[in-house]
């Protein structure tokens, strides 16, 4: 059988083969990425080319890596594509969001199960009937850790869009009675949260076969909620990793 | 699940009126409802209560309601295609109505997915007419993640082989047997490739209206799809292969009912 010769170096990422871990942590936020590599133990600053900053540490004895995507899906799929080829197989999403249906307030914390299609990206890679799922198994596991740790949180389907101003002001853009009728529609269809990267990072996990989830802070970027965020995620990757191990 | 005191009802019906198609009226049905596409197969699926009596039996649409290990559990066909199935659901969802199983046939999309094995859907692809006069396509038709859980403990605790993922929903039941004589061949045929290789576990005809709908009025939904036929490999079910693997479903879909609060 043939094999492909791998390139050692991938375009974008800071990063090389054997430097990233199984589970990455993709907040959008290069200064974010410190910040979630604080609750890791020996973090390392890999580097850092465009918005892709890059750490790894370990959390109980499992390695973690933590890689910004910048904001969007367009530099959210290379960011994926790269990690993937590296050879990440969990992503999760840590972020911030502005609260659509008002089901999740200022404040609080929201685990996606699936993501409206609002973007260009994804349409890149499938036909826009496919839905963009997170994965059953990641939303279980992050849900079972915030109510261990006993933070609560509001489960349920988020937006992705492209352009942050044509949500916070649309009736500025030509394209206001388009931007106005969807956002009705999302409010009414019980869309809770809304962003700008899970639908591309949802739709590429079911391409590349690996596994994908995302939880963001509604209206805020405090430390303290990314800090909560955090000890979500990790928690819900030592599950991932005991049942692996059962497995 | 959250009330839907704010839903707007279908037609103007009050909560207790007689739904105009499916012929029911509160206290007629469970909160928890299979749903078939065939309304053959409603007293087959009633068979597996502990009890069951018919209430309702108008065009597609027949009801039996009754008790399983002492919970109340409904049974109604939806009728093949997803115009049917929305009315279903929305007048079921009228008449108190808070947990959807869909169960129902489906053909395998990939190499792994073989007859016999049941598929426990996690979302569908939207690719059919009527969940777009919800909601715009880019929603996603996604299924309860509590009612999904519920499934996967039933089908571990009875040992089926079973998938967990994205199944298609389609409208045209020929255009997927044969794209190639359908004047829109083209489009038919490069999706589909673009569902297999987005890792869409099986075909068929009502899931994704049933998804959307679910989210837009805030009902619990799931969905088990018995693989029954394979293009690629020309195998199906033969008819005692499909009755006993109906049996395994069935009987799966009435075990997860148990972890489902009742009315809630």
């Amino acid at each position: 059988m043939q094999t492909v010769q791998k390139v050692e170096q991938v375009k974008h990422l800071p990063l090389k083969f054997g430097e990233v871990a199984r589970y990455v942590i993709v907040p959008g936020d290069p200064n974010r990425v410190p910040l979630i590599a604080d609750s890791l133990d020996n973090s390392v600053h890999q580097g850092q080319n465009r918005e892709f900053n890059a750490y790894k540490g370990t959390y109980k004895g499992i390695d973690v890596s933590v890689v910004s995507t910048g904001i969007g899906c367009p530099s959210t799929a290379i960011a994926v594509e790269e990690l993937s080829y590296l050879g990440a197989e969990v992503f999760i999403r840590i972020g911030t969001s502005g609260s659509v249906d008002k089901t999740a307030k200022k404040g609080d914390i929201f685990i996606a199960t699936a993501a409206v299609r609002d973007d260009g990206t994804s349409k890149q890679y499938m036909p826009i009937e496919f839905p963009a799922l997170a994965s059953h198994d990641v939303v279980g596991n992050l849900i079972q850790a915030s109510k261990d740790l006993g933070i609560d949180t509001k489960v349920g389907i988020c937006q992705s869009k492209d352009s942050f101003f044509g949500e916070t002001e649309p009736e500025r853009m030509p394209v206001a009675p388009y931007l106005d009728y969807k956002w009705s529609s999302w409010k009414k269809g019980g869309v809770g949260a809304s962003e700008m990267e899970a639908a591309t990072l949802f739709t590429l996990s079911h391409i590349k076969k690996i596994r994908a989830g995302a939880i963001l802070a509604i209206e805020t970027s405090d430390k303290e909620i990314v800090q909560d965020m955090t000890k979500i995620v990790l928690e819900s990757i030592t599950y991932m990793e005991g049942s692996k191990n059962v497995e | 699940m959250s009330n839907s005191n704010d839903i707007e009802k279908t037609g103007g019906l009050l909560d207790n009126d007689v739904q105009y198609h499916v012929q029911l009226k509160q206290g007629d049905v469970s909160d928890f409802v299979i749903l078939p596409g065939d309304p053959g197969r409603v007293e087959f699926i009633a068979e597996h209560f502990d009890s069951a009596t018919l209430v309702a039996d108008n065009r597609e649409y027949k009801t039996m309601t009754g008790k399983y290990k002492g919970r109340s559990v409904s049974v109604t066909s939806t009728g093949i295609g997803c115009p049917s199935t929305a009315i279903a659901v929305e007048e079921l969802a009228n008449v108190g109505v808070k947990t959807f199983v869909r169960l129902g046939t489906s053909g395998a999309m990939q190499d792994y997915t073989r007859v016999g094995d049941k598929v426990i859907a996690t979302g569908a692809v939207r690719f059919e007419g009527t969940s777009v006069q919800y909601m715009p396509i880019e929603f996603p038709a996604v299924a309860s993640h509590d009612m999904v859980s519920a499934l996967i403990k039933s089908a571990q605790k009875s040992d089926l082989t079973h998938h967990i993922g994205i199944v298609q929903s389609k409208d045209s039941f020929y255009g997927q047997h044969n794209p190639e004589g359908m004047p829109i061949a083209s489009e038919l045929l490069q999706k589909w490739d673009a569902w297999v290789k987005g890792g869409v576990l099986c075909s068929e005809m009502e899931a994704a209206t049933l998804f959307v709908v679910g989210s837009y009025r805030k009902l619990r939904t799931g969905a088990v799809l018995l693989v029954a036929g394979d293009q690629a490999k020309q195998e199906s079910l033969t008819k005692e292969e499909y009755k006993a693997n109906m049996t395994e479903s069935i009987n799966m879909i009435l075990e997860s009912s148990l972890d489902i609060e009742e009315g809630s």
